[in-house]
């Protein structure tokens, strides 16, 4: 291994990189668990092209083909069973992680300056994340995925002013049809990656020149002149990661094993829409909200102030660097923690709320 | 100190054997994965009914055809015929009567002829037609 | 007179000639097409204007005919009384038996209908003559129908016309018009001196065959004149009614043959099926509950036909039972992912089973029945097993990945050993 290496060296002097992987360390402190979110989002993100890859080789995207493409994967391709359970659950934990791990970045207030732009580019792979989601639902072309779909692209349909042309964006026409899977096929397999790729390259560029973020206390005592223990990435601090990543690995082999995915019924457009049609976990939350909201408010369309609500939401987690002027000076910022605590009990709330009122 | 050393060398091994281990646990269902199964491609528009030599004139055979019954018909003059198996009566499955070269379901005495209309019986319409290809010695039968 | 009032006269006489001539002329080039329905249309009586009008779109008007080649007369002139002089031909509406001749003149000569109509029949007034109607209007009622009751005398249409009263979908209406006319039918009874009953049309509506035909576009279901005869009507008698359903429902007429009913029961289908109102079949037709068409004569355990009631519709419910329970076992395999492609192929097997079941209950012989239901049976337990197969199947990929999730639980443990290890010597190696 190690001739390997020094042969590549001799052609490409790698002595910058050795020297890095050398020095990085990881700050050693009571909060250091969350460091591993980071990574472990990484990992279910290379599980979901590793086994997306896999699926390709068989997956047909045509309304005609791809709910029996699908059938046969799980069918009759050895191990296809559990290759596709482990894309579909481990789409749902890269979810779950990447909302955890956006929810600890916030409330240790990683965001402050220096990190802006990791932290713009860290929502932005949220959004891409849901996108990824939102478009791989509709691939088997099943009962549910269709109606699903059909619903989510006619909420963005109120978005205003631009609603209508966004609907026919999405859906490649006025209804959900072989050309809307047409559409999220290549969103999912080129488009969603592509700018994925250019997002985690500048969102671990920026993480690997500024090292760890330390939470503000500790940044506190560190300008008071205390000490701080490294951990050495290499070997200790990736071991450790390693060794989550392989848990992640057995969570995912009994998912798939034990609660297997349905594949339900192919999607059939004139049948009519099954009763309590909802999305998956991840937009309940929204979906609910937009359910429970007024059909007019001041005049209004309940539907439209929704949409509207959650795009400046979605716009003010963008700016949360810049609106906290507290965190910026490494000073305590309740205020912020507190608006954390909100979104966080919200969307567990209208999450498990959505799920029960089906 | 010679007891630490060897704990740590075993440990090591251990570590080594286990990463090999679970390595190949998760290589073997990929490369299983990616060897082409035995039956060829989702079974949407065609499927390859039987051999051509199989099928004599003047006979008909059931196949398989996704999840529904077809039935393959050798004429007379040696043309084949496919359809979907399935009575539009009431579901049965039909047969290939050779003494009077007509298609029947035994339920309820529906007749139907070679091109798939109805001469008799309760059955309200023509069996579905599917289309026939030779390729070789197999007979293809797809969706029309 | 004046020069001007002169001038005057003249142009006017001028204009009557011209207006007289052009009429005169105009009424000379319409006379030989027109004939009657010239005047006819005209009127303003509808029973008498309604006849020329309804001829415009009549099948015989297609074909060249008029008004004369029925009624007679001279179609060429404009005078009422030439026109319908008697010895010019006219002879007039119709009446009674008088119709029948009127249409057979055409319709039963072989010679005409081959110029006009080559493949329609030529036999209708003879049969109608062996029915009912025919008969009655021979002794003189008038109130039976003839030709021009369900074809209409004017404004007839083919057969195969959906506007027409006798395309199938509208004959049990036309019949109805007369027979579920209570007033209409006053005096009329059966052979037996009952009086024939008002409630075919009601009773028919309620049946599969109605259904059929009416909602379901299917065409080859029975309307009145299938079972009664179209122009030979006359309700199939004692001994006919099992041929008259055997027509179209062949292998119940054969196995019901068999069986010791068909000596017992003179009406055979009806008895348990009824005439019109023709229900959907049911297995609760079948069995020793009181519901049961058999407990009807069948009571009591002593009764070998009791028996054999409850025998069959225990052969039939075992099979009914199995056919869910594996339909069950199958679309749970199918759900968890596995491949029952040809389970499910021989369900549909199993199904047709059932359904050759139901027939062979009208050779009312348990022993029959229990083949038909053994097939299917064996049919199923194929299936229960490579249900089973498919479940175990995944049983074992459970069992599979139990081993290779101990792999990598014994990879994490040694991992987590290593990373504990590389703390203490971390440990003992930095600086205090």
């Amino acid at each position: 291994m190690a001739r390997i290496i020094d042969w590549v060296d001799e052609r490409l002097d790698l002595s910058d990189i050795r020297h890095f992987i050398a020095e990085k360390g990881v700050p050693i402190h009571t909060q250091k668990i969350w460091y591993y979110l980071g990574g472990m989002t990484l990992f279910l993100f290379l599980v979901q092209i590793a086994s997306g890859i896999l699926l390709l080789l068989y997956y047909r995207p045509s309304a005609d083909e791809a709910y029996e493409s699908v059938q046969f994967i799980v069918t009759q391709v050895e191990f296809g069973w559990l290759i596709r359970n482990i894309h579909s659950w481990s789409a749902n934990l890269l979810i779950l992680a990447v909302v955890a791990h956006l929810f600890s970045v916030f409330f240790l207030k990683a965001y402050r300056k220096p990190r802006e732009l990791t932290w713009i580019t860290g929502v932005l792979l949220l959004f891409v994340m849901l996108g990824f989601g939102f478009s791989g639902y509709l691939l088997p072309w099943n009962e549910l995925a269709f109606f699903a779909t059909k619903v989510g692209t006619g909420i963005a349909g109120a978005v205003p002013l631009i609603g209508d042309a966004l609907m026919r964006f999405l859906r490649g026409g006025d209804d959900v049809t072989g050309a809307t899977l047409s559409r999220f096929y290549a969103l999912h397999i080129a488009i969603l990656p592509a700018v994925t790729t250019l997002l985690v390259a500048v969102h671990l560029l920026f993480v690997q020149r500024q090292g760890m973020s330390v939470p503000i206390p500790i940044a506190q005592r560190m300008k008071r002149g205390e000490r701080f223990r490294q951990m050495p990435f290499f070997p200790d601090y990736i071991l450790r990661d390693v060794l989550l990543w392989y848990v992640a690995i057995a969570l995912l082999a009994a998912l798939a094993a034990f609660y297997p995915w349905e594949l339900g019924r192919k999607a059939d457009a004139f049948a009519p829409v099954p009763p309590g049609i909802r999305p998956e976990w991840y937009f309940l939350a929204m979906f609910h909200t937009l359910k429970l909201l007024p059909s007019h408010i001041f005049g209004i369309e309940g539907e439209v102030v929704g949409v509207v609500g959650f795009g400046l939401a979605a716009l003010g987690l963008l700016l949360v660097p810049f609106l906290d002027r507290r965190a910026a000076r490494d000073e305590p910022s309740p205020l912020f923690t507190a608006l954390g605590i909100g979104g966080l009990v919200y969307f567990v709330a209208l999450t498990i709320i959505g799920h029960l009122a089906s | 100190m010679p007891a630490r050393f060897d704990r740590r060398g075993c440990l090591d091994s251990l570590l080594g054997a286990g990463f090999v281990s679970t390595l190949v646990a998760m290589a073997y269902p990929v490369w299983r994965f990616l060897i082409p199964p035995a039956s060829g491609e989702p079974v949407t528009q065609s499927v390859v009914a039987a051999q051509a030599s199989q099928v004599k004139p003047n006979s008909g055979m059931l196949f398989k055809f996704g999840s529904r019954p077809g039935l393959l018909v050798r004429t007379q003059e040696g043309e084949l015929q496919a359809f979907n198996a399935v009575c539009t009566h009431l579901d049965c499955t039909v047969q290939y009567k050779a003494d009077t070269s007509q298609i029947w379901c035994a339920c309820h005495n529906g007749l139907y002829d070679l091109s798939g209309n109805v001469v008799s019986g309760p059955p309200p319409r023509p069996l579905e037609r599917l289309v026939v290809n030779q390729r070789g010695e197999d007979v293809v039968v797809s969706r029309a | 007179m004046t020069r001007f009032s002169a001038r005057l006269a003249a142009t006017v006489m001028g204009l009557l000639c011209v207006g007289g001539f052009l009429g005169v002329s105009r009424a000379w080039a319409q006379t030989p097409a027109d004939g009657c329905v010239s005047c006819h249309a005209a009127l303003p009586q509808p029973e008498l204007s309604g006849p020329a009008t309804a001829f415009r779109t009549d099948v015989h008007s297609e074909r060249g005919f008029r008004c004369v080649d029925c009624h007679g007369g001279d179609p060429t002139t404009q005078d009422k009384a030439r026109a319908k002089d008697p010895a010019r031909g006219y002879r007039g509406k119709p009446t009674g038996q008088q119709i029948v001749t009127t249409c057979a003149r055409c319709h039963s000569d072989a010679a005409v209908m081959r110029k006009f109509a080559p493949a329609l029949r030529i036999d209708q007034a003879a049969e109608y003559a062996t029915s009912v109607h025919g008969m009655r209007l021979a002794s003189g009622d008038r109130k039976v129908a003839t030709c021009a009751t369900c074809h209409q005398a004017h404004g007839v249409r083919r057969v195969k016309d959906a506007r027409a009263p006798v395309f199938p979908t509208n004959v049990a209406t036309l019949c109805a018009s007369c027979h579920a006319n209570a007033e209409h039918m006053k005096g009329y009874t059966l052979s037996g001196g009952a009086a024939i009953p008002t409630n075919q049309h009601a009773e028919y509506q309620k049946s599969v065959h109605f259904n059929a035909l009416t909602k379901q576009n299917d065409l080859s279901a029975p309307t009145c004149n299938d079972c009664h005869g179209n122009h030979g009507a006359t309700p199939p008698g004692v001994g006919a009614v099992s041929n008259v359903c055997g027509t179209c429902h062949a292998v119940f007429a054969t196995k019901f043959a068999t069986s010791a009913h068909s000596q017992i029961f003179e009406r055979a289908c009806v008895e348990c099926h009824s005439n019109h109102a023709v229900l959907a079949a049911s297995d609760e037709l079948i069995g020793t509950s009181k519901d049961a068409l058999c407990f009807t004569c069948h009571e009591g355990a002593d009764d070998a036909g009791f028996v054999a009631a409850g025998r069959m519709r225990a052969s039939i419910e075992k099979l009914k039972t199995s056919l869910a329970a594996n339909n069950e076992l199958i679309a749970r395999a199918r759900n968890a992912g596995m491949e029952v492609g040809t389970e499910e192929l021989a369900l549909n097997e199993a199904r047709t089973k059932l359904v050759l079941a139901r027939t062979e209950v009208h050779a009312f012989d348990p022993a029959s029945l229990d083949a038909v239901v053994a097939e299917g049976t064996k049919i199923l337990s194929g299936v229960e097993q490579g249900g089973n197969r498919a479940l175990s199947e995944l049983a074992f990929r459970r069992r599979g990945l139990f081993i290779s999730l101990g792999a990598i639980l014994l990879f994490v443990v040694a991992l987590a050993l290593k990373v504990r290890s590389l703390g203490k010597a971390a440990a003992d190696a930095a600086p205090r």
